[in-house]
C-alpha cells in the first residue's frame, strides 16, 4: 500500500464518494478518472464512464456492459469482459438429471453438475458431480462469507411452506432444478465469484462432505477485515447511488410481492373457472344424447369445451412453474442485496468513526495511521465491488424480467390461440346440413 | 262480440277471425296468410318469403318500456314496467313502413294472452313468454325486475314472443291475439268474457290423468320424457354457465391489477419504464373487455332459456293428450258398465257386484215396472254414451293429428333455432379470443421494448 493521500476512485467519477474529501489531504483530492500513473494493485482498475451522472436506478447504464471488480487476487490478470454473448466465456456449468435418493434415514434429490472449463483453475477440461440442495445452501454462505462485497444471487427457498406440495413431485423438482441452474449460471458470469475457491470445489470435488468438513478456507484480506465489522457505528453520509438504491430496493420488492399476489389470484381464479369449464362441458353432451339432429353439434360444442380446459390447466401449469418462482427469486435478491448494502454502510461508518478519532487528537500533521487506510481501502474496495455488481445486477434484472414478462405474454397468446383453433374447427360442424333424422 | 262455442266438451274452437269492423280488414287477411308463407322461418319479423305474393307485410316490434305507477287491485300503489307495442303494414310496391297500431301493454296482458292461448290451441306448441324474474344470474347482473338491463331484455323477449305468435299459421289467426295488438282499451274484458278461464283444464285433473291413463300414445309419452330430460340439461347448463361466467369475470379484472402496479413500478425505473406503463394500460384493457364480452353472452343465455320455457309447453301438448285419453279411457268403461247393468237386468242374472244388487237382496226385489224404467233410463244413456264415445274419439283423433303436426313443426324450428344459436356462441368465443391474442400481443411488444 502506498504511503500517498488515498485517491478517490475512478470510477464513482466526481460526484458521490469524493464529495467527501479525506479531512487530512492537504488539497482536494486528485481526479484520478481515466486511470494513474502508479495504480495502485488493490484498488480498482476499473473503466470509468466520464461524467455521467452514477445514481445508480436511473443511471442508464447500458446493458451488460458494467465494469469488473477486482480483489487482490485478479491482480495479474487480464481484465476480463463480461460478455454476456459467451463469446469469450470459458467457463460452463449446467445442472440437470435430478434422481431421488432412498436412504435408510432420509430421501433426497440430486442433482447432476457438469462443468466444462478451460481455465487453469480446473484440472480436468471436464467435470461431472451430483450434488444435492444443502450443498447448494452450504456453497451460497461460503460465498457471502469469502465475498461479503459482492452480492450473492439467490437460491430458490428452502423449505415449502404451502404445505400440500409435493417435495418430490416432477413440477416441483423441475422448478428448483431450474432455479438451482440459474443459481449457478450467475455465479458463472460473475468475474469474482466465478474463481472463488468454493465455487471451484463444489464443482470439482467428488466427496464434497469431506471438504466441508475441513477448516477454513482461504479468505482473502478484504474479506476476513469485513467480517470483523461489528457494526454500531453511525453513518456520517450514505454516497448518493447507495441511499437511491437502497430505496429503489425497497420499492422494487414492494411492487415484487404486489405482482407476485396478481399472479397468485389470477392463477387461482385461473384454476377455479377451469372447474366450472369441466363440468360445462359435459352438459352439452348429456344434452347431445337426447337429440337427433342437433347430436353432433352439441357433441361438437363439449369437445370444443373440453379443449379450451386442456389449454387453461397448460397456462396455469406453466405460470405456477415459469413464471412465480422467478419473482420470488427477485424478492429474495433484494432482500440479500439490503443486508450486504448494510454491511457497505457499516464500513463506512467504521470508517468514518476512526477517522474522526483521529481528528480529535488534533495533531500537527498527524500520520495517517495504518488502520485508518485499511479501514478506507475496505470501504473503498467494498464501494468498488458493491457498485459493480449493481450495475451487472441492473442489466441481469432488465434481461430476466423482459424475459419473464414476454413469457408470461407468450403463453396466454399461446392459449388464445388453441381455444381460437377449437372454436373455429367447429364452425363448420355447426354449419352442416344434415339428412333428415 | 264472438264468442267462444258453447259447448265446452267439444274440442275446443278458436274464435274465428272476424274483423268486428276494423277498418283495415285487408291487414287482417295478411297476418294470417303472410304468416302461412312465414312457417318455415324462424321467428323474424312477420316478412314476406319468396314464395309469398301478398300485397302487405306486417311489422312488429316492442320498441320501449317505460316505467308507470298506477293502483293495483287491491288499491295499492304499484310500479310496473309498460311496453310499447307497433305494428306496421310495409307496402309491398314501395317498402314504406306504415304505422298502423301502437299501444302500451304491460307483461301482465301479456301473460292473459298466453294463457288465453293455452286453452284455446292446446294442440299447439304455444312460444313462451320470457322469464317473470331474473334467474340463473351470475353476480354481476341483477335480479331485480326494476333494472334497466333486466327491462330490456325483457323488452327483446316480449318482442320475441309476438313475433312467433305472429308467425305461426294457426295462432296468428287468432281474434285475441289480433286485438292484443290493435285494441288498447277493453282487451282484458274482451278475453275475460270469452270465459277461457273456466274452460282450463284443472291441475289436479290432470296430475290424475296422468297416473291413471292407461293407453297412451307412445309417442306423447316419449315427447313428455324427452321434454322432462330438456328441460333438466337446459337447467344444468344455464346455472353451470352462469359461474363460468362469474369466474371469467374474476380472471379478467384480476389482471387490471397488473395496469396499477406496472405503472407504480415504472416510476422507480428508467429504461423499463416506458415499457411497463404500455403493458399496464393493454392489462387495463384487457380487464374492461370482459363486460361487453358477458354481455354478449346473455343473449345465448336468453336463446336456451326460450327453449327451457318451451319444453313446459311441449309438456303441456302432452298433458292435454293424457287428459283426453283418460277422459275417453273413463267415459269407455262407463258405457262398458252400463251395458252390463243392462243387461242383467234384463236377464235378471246378477254377474256383478253392485251396491243396488245388494240393496235389492236386502231389502226386496223391485217390481217389473220399476226394473222396466231403469232399463229404458239405461239404455238412452247408453246411446249417448255411446254418442258421446264416439265424438270423443273423433275429437283425440284430431288433438293427435293437430298437434304431432304442430310438434314435427316446433321441432323443425328448435333444431334450426339452437344451431343458430350455437353458432353464434362459437362466434362469440373466436372473438373473444381473437381480442385476448391482440391484447397480450400488444402487451409482448411492450415488454419487449423494456
Amino acid at each position: 500500500m502506498s504511503g500517498g493521500p488515498p485517491k478517490g476512485l475512478p470510477s464513482t467519477g466526481p460526484h458521490s464518494l469524493l464529495d467527501m474529501p479525506h479531512p487530512l489531504a492537504g488539497s482536494s483530492s486528485e481526479e484520478a478518472v481515466g486511470g494513474d500513473s502508479t495504480p495502485s494493485p488493490d484498488l480498482l482498475m476499473a473503466r470509468s464512464f466520464g461524467d455521467k451522472d452514477l445514481i445508480l436506478p436511473n443511471g442508464g447504464t447500458p446493458a451488460g456492459t458494467s465494469s469488473p471488480a477486482s480483489s487482490s487476487s485478479l491482480l495479474n490478470r487480464l481484465q476480463l469482459d463480461d460478455d454476456i454473448d459467451g463469446e469469450t466465456r470459458d467457463l460452463f456449468v449446467t445442472v440437470d438429471d435430478p434422481k431421488k435418493h432412498v436412504c435408510t434415514m432420509e430421501t433426497y434429490i440430486t442433482y447432476r453438475i457438469t462443468t466444462k472449463s478451460t481455465r487453469v483453475e480446473f484440472d480436468l477440461p471436464e467435470y461431472s458431480v451430483r450434488r444435492r440442495y444443502q450443498d447448494f445452501d452450504w456453497l451460497r454462505n461460503k460465498l457471502e462469507e469469502s465475498q461479503p462485497t459482492h452480492l450473492i444471487p439467490p437460491l430458490p427457498e428452502k423449505f415449502v411452506v404451502k404445505g400440500v406440495v409435493d417435495r418430490f413431485s416432477e413440477e416441483f423438482v423441475e422448478t428448483r432444478r431450474k432455479a438451482l441452474d440459474k443459481f449457478l449460471k450467475r455465479i458463472t458470469d460473475h468475474p469474482v465469484l466465478s474463481f472463488n475457491e468454493h465455487f471451484n470445489v463444489f464443482l470439482t470435488a467428488k466427496d464434497l462432505n469431506a471438504y466441508k468438513k475441513q477448516g477454513m478456507a482461504l479468505l482473502t484480506r478484504v474479506g476476513e477485515s469485513v467480517k470483523h465489522v461489528t457494526g454500531g457505528y453511525k453513518l456520517r453520509s450514505r454516497p448518493l447511488e447507495f441511499a437511491a438504491i437502497g430505496d429503489y430496493l425497497d420499492t422494487f420488492a414492494l411492487k415484487l410481492g404486489t405482482i407476485d399476489r396478481i399472479a397468485q389470484r389470477i392463477i387461482k381464479e385461473e384454476i377455479e373457472y377451469l372447474v366450472e369449464l369441466r363440468e360445462y362441458g359435459p352438459v352439452y353432451s348429456t344434452w347431445s344424447a337426447l337429440e337427433g339432429e342437433l347430436a353432433e353439434p352439441l357433441e361438437g360444442v363439449s369437445a370444443c369445451i373440453g379443449n379450451c380446459s386442456t389449454a387453461l390447466e397448460e397456462l396455469t401449469d406453466d405460470m405456477t412453474e415459469d413464471f412465480l418462482p422467478v419473482l420470488r427469486e427477485y424478492i429474495l435478491y433484494s432482500d440479500s442485496m439490503k443486508s450486504v448494502l448494510k454491511k457497505r454502510d457499516q464500513v463506512q461508518a467504521e470508517y468514518e468513526a476512526k477517522l474522526e478519532a483521529v481528528a480529535l487528537r488534533k495533531e500537527d500533521r498527524p500520520k495517517v495511521p495504518a488502520d485508518v487506510e485499511r479501514c478506507q481501502d475496505r470501504m473503498e474496495c467494498f464501494n468498488a465491488d458493491l457498485k459493480a455488481d449493481l450495475e451487472r445486477w441492473q442489466g441481469n434484472k432488465r434481461q430476466d424480467f423482459r424475459q419473464l414478462l414476454m413469457g408470461m405474454a407468450d403463453k396466454n397468446i399461446q392459449y388464445y390461440e388453441k381455444c381460437l383453433m377449437a372454436w373455429e374447427s367447429i364452425i363448420p360442424l355447426l354449419q352442416e346440413k344434415q339428412e333428415a333424422k | 262480440m264472438e264468442q267462444a262455442p258453447r259447448d265446452p266438451e267439444r274440442q275446443l274452437q278458436p274464435a274465428p277471425l272476424e274483423p268486428l269492423g276494423h277498418p283495415d280488414s285487408g291487414l287482417q287477411a295478411a297476418v294470417g296468410e303472410e304468416a302461412e308463407g312465414a312457417r318455415d322461418e324462424g321467428p323474424g319479423e312477420g316478412t314476406m318469403t319468396e314464395n309469398n305474393f301478398w300485397l302487405k307485410k306486417i311489422e312488429i316490434s316492442v320498441s320501449e318500456a317505460e316505467k308507470r305507477t298506477g293502483r293495483n287491485a287491491m288499491n295499492m300503489q304499484e310500479t310496473y314496467t309498460a311496453y310499447l307495442i307497433e305494428t306496421r303494414s310495409v307496402e309491398h310496391t314501395d317498402g314504406q313502413s306504415v304505422l298502423t297500431d301502437s299501444l302500451w301493454r304491460r307483461y301482465s296482458e301479456f301473460e292473459l294472452l298466453r294463457n288465453y292461448l293455452l286453452v284455446y290451441y292446446p294442440h299447439i306448441v304455444v312460444p313462451p313468454l320470457p322469464e317473470k324474474r331474473a334467474e340463473f344470474v351470475w353476480h354481476k347482473l341483477s335480479a331485480d325486475n326494476m333494472d334497466p338491463d333486466f327491462v330490456e331484455r325483457r323488452r327483446i323477449g316480449l318482442e320475441n314472443f309476438l313475433l312467433r305468435v305472429a308467425s305461426h299459421p294457426i295462432l296468428c289467426r287468432d281474434k285475441i291475439f289480433y286485438l292484443f295488438l290493435t285494441q288498447e282499451g277493453n282487451w282484458k274484458e274482451t278475453v275475460n268474457e270469452t270465459g277461457f278461464q273456466l274452460k282450463a283444464d284443472s291441475r289436479l285433473k290432470a296430475l290424475n290423468a296422468t297416473f291413471r291413463v292407461k293407453n297412451p300414445d307412445k309417442r306423447f309419452t316419449e315427447l313428455k320424457h324427452y321434454s322432462d330430460e330438456l328441460q333438466s340439461v337446459i337447467s344444468h347448463l344455464l346455472r353451470v354457465r352462469a359461474r363460468v361466467a362469474d369466474r371469467l369475470y374474476g380472471v379478467y379484472k384480476v389482471h387490471g391489477n397488473y395496469g396499477r402496479v406496472f405503472s407504480e413500478w415504472s416510476a422507480i425505473e428508467k429504461e423499463m419504464g416506458d415499457g411497463l406503463q404500455s403493458a399496464g394500460h393493454h392489462m387495463d384493457v384487457y380487464a374492461s373487455s370482459i363486460d361487453d364480452i358477458l354481455e354478449d353472452e346473455e343473449h345465448y343465455a336468453d336463446q336456451l332459456k326460450e327453449y327451457l320455457f318451451y319444453a313446459e309447453a311441449l309438456r303441456a301438448v302432452c298433458r292435454k293428450h293424457e287428459l283426453m285419453q283418460y277422459d275417453l279411457e273413463m267415459a269407455a268403461q262407463d258405457l262398458a258398465s252400463k251395458k252390463q247393468q243392462c243387461e242383467e237386468l234384463a236377464t235378471g242374472t246378477v254377474r256383478t257386484f253392485s251396491l243396488k244388487g245388494m240393496t235389492t237382496k236386502l231389502f226386496g226385489q223391485e217390481t217389473p215396472e220399476q226394473r222396466e224404467a231403469r232399463i229404458k233410463v239405461l239404455e238412452e244413456q247408453i246411446t249417448e254414451g255411446e254418442q258421446q264415445l264416439k265424438s270423443k274419439n273423433l275429437e283425440g283423433r284430431e288433438f293427435v293429428k293437430n298437434a304431432w303436426a304442430d310438434i314435427e313443426r316446433f321441432r323443425e324450428q328448435k333444431n334450426h333455432d339452437l344451431k343458430e344459436a350455437l353458432i353464434s356462441y362459437a362466434v362469440m368465443q373466436i372473438s373473444m379470443c381473437k381480442k385476448g391474442i391482440q391484447v397480450w400481443t400488444n402487451a409482448k411488444e411492450c415488454f419487449s421494448k423494456m
